[in-house]
């Protein structure tokens, strides 16, 4: 039996990232589904995947087109009385998936789901999955039958988990259509939205104060619309900051079909990078963003853990809202160390990878996807973060870090700290 | 519309049933998927996931594998799995993808033994059938690959055959186990719960099989017929705390379930007075005249909109149905697994 897979960060980053290890590269392996991956596996059972995503839009319902499988664990999403009645399925049989002949009732089926609500829905998302991938759909073309039948708004929602890693994937092309029901309108020069996400920032996100005073009036997430109309509020936008680059294929078709232009942040937990994007942010906008009280809380925060509990040992997850090696690089560059992080090598993360090698050479780094971390043997460490690590750790303290409501700048440093002291005192009493 | 599902949620699919029934044996099972449908058994339908660790992987099947369909990449992923891996055998299980691109599994079956020097099972599922269907298959496969040798009968060995957590609403076999023996049955071999491929090879030596689902009647006809082994098929083990509900029952019933489990409630009501019915395989023989097929969820709507019956035996998440069915009768719940997601309360 082979021990789990690692790689330190010191080889990775002298293989390059063109030489990542088969090991860590999802598509040259089998995917090991357990339990800390599931959020990766089942996107519909942890979090928001395609299937709760689609339901962003307020009042909208979802028909699942597919074989029953794909809707099986929506199940657990309807225990939540948010979503309960929002889930219809037009389940396929053998002869279906064979011949598509299940395409020409789905118009019916609309209409039927329709008839069977108190209230006319906003919007029917028809969410379709791998087999239709592979027959091809027209599913546009299938949506506009819908309307002409039910004049009920009707989307697609592709959860082709088979093109997980293309130029689209899922998660981008639901984004995509969360935000096509929206139509152009007069740009108000004060209003902006925020991108990214399906559930909001923290209110005491510093985001909110610092475009404030550089004017905006109005900031509006798809997440905090409750009516139809709030949501239709969102085309005023006269730009959109993006925060996710999941939502980049949504921003561009938004500035395209609807004249609205975007600019683009990533989530950090460093705080001296955040302060380079707040910076750049302002030029873009012509503004000078004066971030320097929640540039100091954020340190100030970190050195009071510091000095509190030294330098702690962690363990790094990727089920947590914030990149994990970003994470990791912020944690060593505050004194702690990283003995692992379990994690996915990218291009757009390889960068600290490199950084991390200088600081960190020797922090082991596991795919939670490798069939060998069926043979994971637990390391040591203090405290770990992602709700992933709770897995490999169970009797560790640590964070989840990976609620719905979204971290975001230095608020999100400060919350990260405030929550790792919270787990490591309840370890305390313990 | 037949195939439209309004209050419902899908049931536990096919591939789910027939990782269920492999799921304790040391097999490395790949599902051949995207990986969706592997998340949705080992974070929904495999109770057993969080507790106890098995070699589950998706094949994680990308379009282009399809499209082209790259047997050889996956027979290579699978060959790498085992080199890391001590597994007894591999399995290679369906999904609504490779029945889409009408995947060879018999030549898969031939590539993969010929790699890994291992046996290999293949079920063939489609997801557009419930968990059932999938264990009616893995049952089948399993005893047909390893099920060879006539072994000397052990007096007092029975052997279970049909009991996952899918179909049981149970995690473990201690509940299946402790009532045998107040049975009589001096030696129960629960397969595909707490027992291992070795019990399997020597299922031979069991003197009678007890078919606990009505999936499990072909692979017990199997070894009737491969070596004379008789059985007989029901699901004694009904929780006590269960049976003391059923008080509660007035008029005439209808319980939905799987076919035994409905069956055996049915037992303990007054004769001729409840109907069985059930989404899931029904053995012809076991029924009555009654006892419905159902086909769907709309059908099953007419017949509780038909008032013919007063009280309703079923999981937990038919409630949902009696507002459209304007159903007022008496509600008394047993639930199912492969159906809610909700295990029983065996406590007594």
């Amino acid at each position: 039996m082979t021990d789990a897979f690692y790689i330190t960060a010191w080889d990775l980053a002298a293989a390059g990232k063109d030489n990542i290890p088969d090991e860590l590269r999802s598509s040259e392996h089998l995917i090991y589904s357990s339990p800390a991956t599931l959020s990766f596996n089942s996107p519909g059972a942890r979090g928001f995947g395609v299937k709760r995503a689609g339901l962003a839009v307020p009042g909208s319902v979802m028909l699942l087109v597919a074989p029953g499988c794909c809707g099986r664990n929506t199940s657990l999403l309807r225990t939540n009385p948010e979503y309960s009645d929002r889930f219809f399925f037009l389940l396929l049989d053998d002869t279906d998936i064979v011949t598509g002949r299940h395409l020409t009732k789905i118009p019916k089926a609309v209409e039927e789901v329709c008839q069977s609500l108190d209230k006319k829905p906003s919007a029917v998302m028809i969410c379709i999955t791998c087999v239709d991938a592979l027959l091809g759909t027209d599913m546009e073309r299938v949506c506009r039958k819908s309307v002409e039948l039910t004049g009920v708004p009707t989307v697609p929602c592709y959860m082709y988990a088979l093109t997980r890693e293309k130029r689209l994937p899922p998660m981008a092309a639901v984004r995509k259509s969360v935000y096509s029901l929206l139509e152009r309108q007069p740009r108000e020069r004060k209003d902006m939205n925020i991108l990214g996400y399906f559930s909001p920032l923290y209110d005491d996100c510093e985001l909110y104060p610092l475009m404030r005073s550089a004017g905006i009036k109005n900031i509006r997430e798809l997440a905090r619309c409750e009516t139809i109309e709030q949501y239709r509020e969102l085309s005023k936008a006269n730009f959109n900051l993006l925060l996710n680059p999941e939502a980049r294929y949504a921003a561009q078709d938004m500035q395209e079909r609807l004249g609205i232009p975007f600019i683009e942040l990533l989530r950090l937990y460093q705080p001296d990078k955040i302060h380079n994007q707040y910076r750049m942010l302002g030029q873009a906008i012509g503004a000078q963003l004066d971030d320097s009280e929640y540039f100091e809380a954020a340190q100030k925060r970190i050195e009071a853990f510091y000095e509190k509990f030294g330098a702690l040992t962690l363990a790094v997850g990727e089920i947590l809202n914030g990149d994990s090696f970003e994470t990791a690089l912020m944690l060593v560059r505050n004194g702690f160390k990283v003995a692992e992080i379990f994690g996915t090598v990218g291009e757009l993360n390889f960068s600290f990878v490199k950084r991390l090698a200088e600081l960190s050479p020797d922090t082991k780094i596991y795919s939670n996807l490798s069939p060998t971390m069926l043979n994971y043997n637990e390391e040591s460490v203090d405290c770990y973060i992602g709700c992933d690590c709770e897995y490999y750790h169970p009797d560790t303290p640590g964070i989840d870090f990976c609620g719905d409501i979204q971290p975001f700048g230095y608020a999100g440093v400060v919350r990260l700290f405030d929550e790792l002291e919270a787990a490591m005192e309840r370890r305390t009493v313990r | 519309m037949k195939k439209l599902v309004k209050y419902l949620s899908p049931f536990a699919p096919d591939q789910s049933g027939a990782c269920g029934v492999l799921y304790e044996l040391g097999g490395l099972m790949v599902v051949c998927d995207a990986g969706g449908c592997a998340g949705n058994i080992c974070g929904f339908d495999e109770p057993r996931w969080f507790t106890k660790r098995s070699a589950v992987f998706s094949a994680g099947l990308r379009d282009m594998d399809a499209i082209l369909g790259r047997d050889d990449k996956l027979i290579k992923k699978l060959t790498v799995a085992n080199s890391q891996l001590d597994c007894k055998f591999t399995a290679l299980i369906g999904t609504p993808v490779p029945a889409v691109i009408a995947t060879d599994f018999a030549a898969l079956k031939k590539l993969a033994e010929k790699k890994t020097g291992l046996p290999c099972i293949t079920v063939e599922c489609t997801g557009t059938h419930y968990y059932d269907e999938g264990e009616r298959k893995a049952w089948l496969a399993l005893f047909s690959e390893f099920a060879r040798e006539d072994f000397d009968t052990v007096p007092g060995r029975v052997g279970i055959i049909g009991a996952t957590p899918l179909e049981t609403s149970m995690m473990t076999n201690e509940r299946i186990v402790s009532k045998c023996r107040a049975m009589g049955i001096d030696e129960p071999v629960v397969y595909g719960m707490g027992s291992a491929l070795e019990d399997v090879v020597r299922v031979s030596s069991c003197e009678r099989n007890l078919a606990v689902s009505a999936a499990a009647i072909p692979a017990c006809e199997y070894l009737k017929e491969r070596f004379g082994t008789p059985y007989e098929a029901a699901f004694p083990f009904l929780p006590e705390n269960f049976k003391e509900k059923l008080s509660k029952a007035e008029g005439r019933a209808l319980i939905i379930h799987s076919q035994l489990i409905a069956n055996e409630i049915r037992k303990l009501l007054p004769e001729g007075q409840a109907d069985c019915a059930s989404f899931f395989t029904m053995d012809k023989s076991l029924a009555r005249e009654g006892d419905t097929e159902l086909r769907s969820e709309e059908q099953l709507l007419d017949l509780l909109q038909s008032s013919r019956y007063r009280t309703l035996i079923a999981d937990g998440e038919l409630r949902k149905l009696f507002r459209p069915a304007s159903f007022e009768g008496r509600f008394i719940q047993l639930d199912h697994f492969a159906v809610s997601g909700r295990l029983w309360d065996t406590e007594e």
